[in-house]
């Protein structure tokens, strides 16, 4: 076990090495600590990063320009904005790349504040589209609260993982405060509603709790309080009634729907149709024929579907490999930060584009149901990007301090 | 276990559960959707992208013989309703409810229907076929108002579509056949070749956006319709119309019950020249039956529901029960009625063929040798077999007879006797062979099979009985294209030859693709007994029981029939008949053999020879002429067409020209006074029918005179013009055709003669005369 005292010796020695290394000569080792162990973010992960910003700009507005073209008469239009966004984005990450993470420590509680007050700040907001209550908005410019409330759980659970890892072991410690954060902050987003948000908290969560150390004994008890009710909703029929009502979830292939069922799953049959309709290789860049105003909104949750089209079965798994090798990196950069609150903070982060990747095309190819679940780096939306970037700024930032060859 | 190592380790394995799992879940499920479901998604989605418009082809013409139009197709439009563009809510319901009121209005639809045919979700109902110009307008209109008032457009759209008109109305109905209301033909020529007729409906596929609009990008795909062949029948509208002219008036003189049909054909190649089964129906309107059907239909009553089994006692029943009985009865005679004007007699209904077998009968014994002109048969009235008698219609009975004499008197008696000496199994073999046990194979639908003798389950296996009755044309059914195809047989020289009514299959173009050619099945009789069978039926049609037959000028075959029906069918208590002729020209080569029946005439007279024969006699006259089949008139035949003039001199100029027309001459009355004095031709001048006769009142017969033209080189037709011209009448002789022209004439040109005066010119021609 290393102690505190360990931990401070280590911390010595690095600056006395920082030290020498500046006074040798007058002349600094490193000068510009871009790609350095120790003080550098890690190039190979902006490498993967880039690309996939790259790609996601690319076929966001191969899929988005039919709809901007008939709908607000631009086709360049959400290509300009998202384009801004990126680089306002790359702004924020970089800057935010610079910020040392163990500031957010003593940010843990108030961000946690912060997105408790957003949520209840939506729910006394006017409502959206649907009904629904989930953004906050600044002129133009808005943000979903369930955005806050991830990062805030994320940076909660690593900041309590690793403030109390030697105690994480007990159910005090380790289950109760995360059970207690994420509970408060589902029975919120229940309000919104926000049912997919809840699901993501809830594997962030989980996946926190695991790696903080928690007994498996908790989880596995927890997952088996969740299969009792999951059987006994089914036994009820109550569970079968819920999936029907899911906007048609499961039914969008079925061909005698009545109207109002055929609405509600218009948007998955049409994902489904662009998904099928690549095939193997693709209708070629630009040639999907789906995101003719048949797929609604193909820039946002849906566009992976026109990726799908466009580039078929081998380009989506193209992407998605580059999706696994950014998780990859991100979990090897976490695995060897300095610190066990960057290595949690990492993780979660890491993680959380890990399962929004799949939990979107699982929506997508109607496996859950349509519940708006962006895709990282691909889907249309200021906030999400931002968000996004800042996450991405918070793992550089962790990977200034990773013990790893970053070119 | 440190902590760290335990993160480490609890780390990787997310990573293997995120990467793994989660990664393959999602990597299988899109393997899946894109290879395995892909076809079946990817269909759907071209499904919806693109607009697949229909493009009616355009059914084939029919054609007679001539190339006079018989059926043709023109444009009409086809209203096409894309409900699924309709809004949601309350706005898209106010668009239905609009829609459908409009489309009641201008389509004369139920507008109840049509709000349900709104509520669909789909792209494409159709709303109305076979709408015309008007109707179209009409429907532009509201697509426009549509387009203003709710900014949609694709909710409806016109199509091509085709409607049949049938120029000739009724003209050979029955052949023709008629079209339904998705262009099939549903009756003859127009079902049998159907295929050929409809051709191959094209499609616009275009694609579009999720909004109905054409894609940015061409996307345009115009596969055409490819329009369907047209036929040529070997029908010809002048034969035909001649026919049912003839065939018509004789149905309402016979008060004929069963309808009436004539087919004639050529006895060589099989082709159908008119195919009449009057009364029919008009193809144009098929659904509505005739006025007499009709009024029948009306008088039904409480009777009628007694008589045909509806209810035992109307008056058991309410009256709502009644009407509604009534109702059920009438609507049933009516689709009965309509049926029964749809079915082709000629083809589809079975007669028993009566005398008119005997020529086949006869033919058969001929052929086996089983008769010769030393045979006798004797004829005592009526014919004794075990227990039954058989009458002759002479009940004198005729006494001794050859085998001809058999036939010249139609003798049953005698041919019972012919009918033992073939024997039952050759006569089965023989009655096989003309091909009453077979269809004929016309391409026609809806041919029957015959009705032969069985008996213990064996078809052709008659008693002795039976083939007495066969031997007349008695107790077998056959159809009337059975007889006629084996009468042709007869005359022919034995050749069984498949008849058909389609010549020619033509493209839409015009061109060629199918010539329809003789089918040659058999010979059953050689070519002497045919000749000799020829023969006997001249001398029959000339002189024996089928000279009402006899068609002046021409050599005409024949043999009357009149089978009894065993139905009473105008319910007099006595059993009807079916009265038929069969004859054929020039008996010497035959080429043209028609076939005249009438089921069940009840007028009084029954009998072929007096009801049918004639009816052959007026539609041959015609037809023979305007088929060139080549006159030939013997020096008899010439003394009935040219009569001798009338005295008319000394009568009174009135009388003379009533007496002149009663002779069939036209009158040409000169001078002022009121007697006639002299005339020109004179008294007992063979002079053609129809020439003129001048009446002098006066004394200038003397001076009156005409230069006689020439007229050689000329055709009858021309000369017949000159002739009336001048004045004169012109005695044809030679073999007179309307290819053959004037040689010589009696009297030479400049010569001055009185006016009338009869000049007689000689033919010859390139036709065949023996």
């Amino acid at each position: 076990m290393t102690s505190l005292k360990d931990i401070s010796r280590r911390r010595i020695a690095e600056f006395k090495r920082e030290r020498d290394a500046s006074s040798n000569g007058g002349r600094r080792k490193k000068k510009f600590s871009l790609l350095s162990i120790g003080k550098g973010i890690d190039i190979p992960f902006i490498i993967i990063m880039l690309a996939l910003l790259i790609i996601g700009i690319t076929m966001m507005f191969s899929a988005s320009y039919p709809v901007a073209f008939y709908e607000i008469g631009d086709s360049y239009y959400y290509l300009k904005r998202q384009l801004i966004f990126a680089v306002i984005g790359l702004v924020i990450m970089f800057a935010v790349s610079f910020v040392d993470y163990h500031y957010y420590h003593r940010f843990a509680a108030i961000i946690l504040g912060v997105s408790y007050f957003a949520l209840v700040l939506v729910l006394v907001l006017p409502s959206q589209a649907g009904g629904v209550h989930r953004w906050i908005g600044f002129g133009a410019f808005g943000i979903q609260a369930s955005e806050i409330s991830k990062f805030a759980i994320i940076l909660f659970m690593a900041h309590w993982g690793s403030r109390y890892y030697d105690k994480m072991g007990t159910l005090k410690y380790g289950v109760l405060p995360g059970a207690a954060v994420f509970g408060s902050t589902a029975a919120l987003l229940l309000l919104e509603p926000h049912y997919s948000c809840i699901v993501i908290c809830a594997m962030l969560t989980v996946i926190m709790m695991f790696v903080s150390g928690i007994k498996i004994k908790w989880l596995a008890i927890g997952a088996g309080v969740l299969a009792v009710i999951i059987i006994l909703l089914w036994v009820t029929g109550a569970l079968t009634y819920a999936m029907e009502r899911m906007d048609g979830w499961g039914q969008a292939l079925n061909d005698d729907l009545d109207r109002d069922m055929w609405n509600a799953t218009w948007q998955t049959r049409n994902s489904l149709y662009a998904i099928g309709s690549g095939g193997l290789f693709g209708l070629g860049l630009g040639q999907s024929r789906q995101k003719y105003l048949y797929l609604p909104e193909p820039q946002n949750d849906f566009i992976f579907a026109i990726v799908c089209e466009e580039l078929g079965l081998v380009g989506a798994v193209v992407i998605l490999l580059i999706f696994a090798l950014l998780v990859w990196r991100g979990v090897i950069i976490s695995l060897r930060a300095r610190d066990r609150f960057g290595k949690l903070l990492g993780i979660g982060l890491i993680s959380h584009i890990g399962l929004q990747v799949i939990l979107n095309i699982l929506v997508i190819t109607d496996w859950l149901p349509n519940t708006g679940i962006s895709l990282p780096f691909f889907s249309y939306g200021g906030s999400s990007l931002l968000t996004l970037m800042f996450e991405m700024g918070v793992i550089l930032s962790v990977s200034r301090t990773s013990n790893i060859e970053k070119s | 276990m440190g902590a760290n190592q335990k993160l480490r380790r609890r780390t990787v394995w997310l990573l293997v559960i995120i990467l793994a799992l989660g990664f393959g879940a999602v990597i299988t499920r899109l393997a899946f959707l894109q290879l395995v479901q892909g076809e079946e998604l990817q269909r759907r989605a071209i499904e919806q992208q693109l607009s697949d418009t229909p493009i009616s082809a355009k059914r084939g013409t029919i054609y007679d013989t001539n190339g006079k139009i018989l059926a043709q197709s023109a444009s009409v439009w086809h209203v096409v309703m894309a409900p699924a563009y309709f809004d949601d809510g309350p706005e898209g319901d106010e668009q239905r409810a609009f829609v459908a009121k409009r489309l009641s209005e201008i389509l004369k639809l139920d507008e109840k229907e049509l709000l349900e045919e709104t509520k669909q979700n789909t792209y494409y109902v159709s709303v109305k076929r076979k709408i015309e110009s008007e109707e179209k307008e009409q429907i532009l209109k509201l697509k426009e108002e549509l387009a203003e008032k709710y900014q949609k457009s694709g909710i409806l759209s016109l199509l091509d579509d085709y409607k049949r008109y049938y120029p000739y109305n009724d003209l050979a109905s029955s052949v023709i056949g008629f079209t339904g209301s998705e262009d099939q033909g549903l009756s003859g020529v127009e079902y049998q070749y159907n295929d050929d007729l409809s051709g191959t409906p094209g499609r616009i596929v275009s694609a579009q956006n999720g909004i109905q609009t054409e894609m940015p990008f061409d996307y345009n795909q115009n596969i055409g319709a490819i329009d369907g062949n047209s036929l040529v029948l070997t029908i010809d509208e002048t034969v035909q119309s001649i026919t049912e002219k003839y065939m018509k008036q004789a149905v309402i003189d016979n008060d004929v019950k069963e309808r009436g049909v004539c087919v004639i054909m050529n006895v060589n190649n099989g082709e159908v020249l008119a195919m009449a089964t009057v009364n029919g129906f008009n193809p144009n309107d098929p659904y509505t039956i005739n006025k007499d059907q009709k009024e029948e239909i009306d008088k039904i009553d409480n009777d009628y529901l007694i008589e045909h089994e509806y209810t035992e006692d109307p008056s058991l029943l309410s009256k709502e029960e009644r009407d509604k009985l009534i109702t059920q009865a009438k609507n049933e005679a009516e689709s009965a009625a309509l049926a029964r004007n749809w079915r082709n007699k000629a083809i589809s209904d079975t007669y028993y063929p009566g005398s008119v077998f005997k020529m086949v009968t006869l033919s058969m014994a001929l052929e086996e040798g089983v008769v010769n002109k030393d045979s006798r048969f004797v004829c005592t009235g009526a014919f004794q077999l075990y227990d039954d008698t058989i009458h002759c219609h002479n009940t004198a009975g005729h006494g001794s007879q050859t085998y001809a004499e058999c036939l010249l008197n139609s003798c049953n008696p005698g041919f019972i006797q012919i009918g033992q000496l073939v024997g039952k199994e050759k006569f089965w073999n023989y009655y096989q062979a003309f091909g009453f046990s077979e269809k004929t194979g016309i391409d026609l639908p809806g041919e029957s099979d015959d009705q032969f003798f069985i008996h213990d389950g064996v078809e052709g296996n008659m008693l002795d009985t039976d083939l007495a009755v066969a031997s007349f044309g008695q107790n077998f059914s056959i159809t009337p294209i059975q007889m006629i195809t084996a009468a042709s047989a007869v005359a022919n020289g034995g050749y069984i030859v498949q008849p058909h009514v389609v010549k020619q299959i033509l493209d839409a173009e015009g061109n060629v693709v199918k010539n329809v050619s003789t089918e040659t099945k058999r010979q059953v009789i050689s070519e002497s007994v045919s000749k000799e069978m020829c023969g006997i039926l001249e001398e029959n049609a000339t002189t024996g029981s089928g000279s009402n037959g006899y068609v002046a000028g021409y050599r005409v075959g024949g043999k009357t029939g009149t089978s009894e029906k065993l139905i009473d069918v105008n319910g007099d208590g006595v059993d009807d008949h079916i009265a038929s002729f069969c004859g054929f020209s020039p008996a010497n080569n035959p080429q043209y053999i028609a076939l005249v029946f009438f089921d069940a005439p009840t007028a009084g007279n029954y009998y072929g020879s007096a009801v049918a024969a004639p009816v052959f006699v007026s539609i041959m006259s015609e037809v023979l002429p305007y088929l060139e089949v080549v006159a030939q008139y013997t020096d008899d035949e010439a003394n009935n067409i040219n009569v001798a003039a009338g005295p008319y001199t000394g009568m009174s100029a009135e009388d003379a020209i009533k007496a002149v027309e009663g002779d069939g001459f036209i009158a040409v009355l000169k001078g002022e006074g009121t007697t006639v004095k002299t005339q020109n031709p004179p008294t007992g001048t063979l002079t053609p029918t129809g020439g003129t006769i001048v009446l002098y009142t006066d004394d200038s017969a003397a001076t009156d005179v005409v230069t006689v033209p020439n007229f050689t080189g000329y055709s009858v037709s021309d000369c017949n013009y000159i002739a009336a011209t001048y004045g004169l009448n012109v005695s044809v002789t030679g073999m007179v055709s309307s290819g053959s022209t004037a040689v010589s004439q009696s009297v030479p040109e400049g010569s001055e003669v009185t006016p009338g005066t009869v000049i007689t010119l000689t033919f010859t021609g390139t036709g065949i005369a023996d």
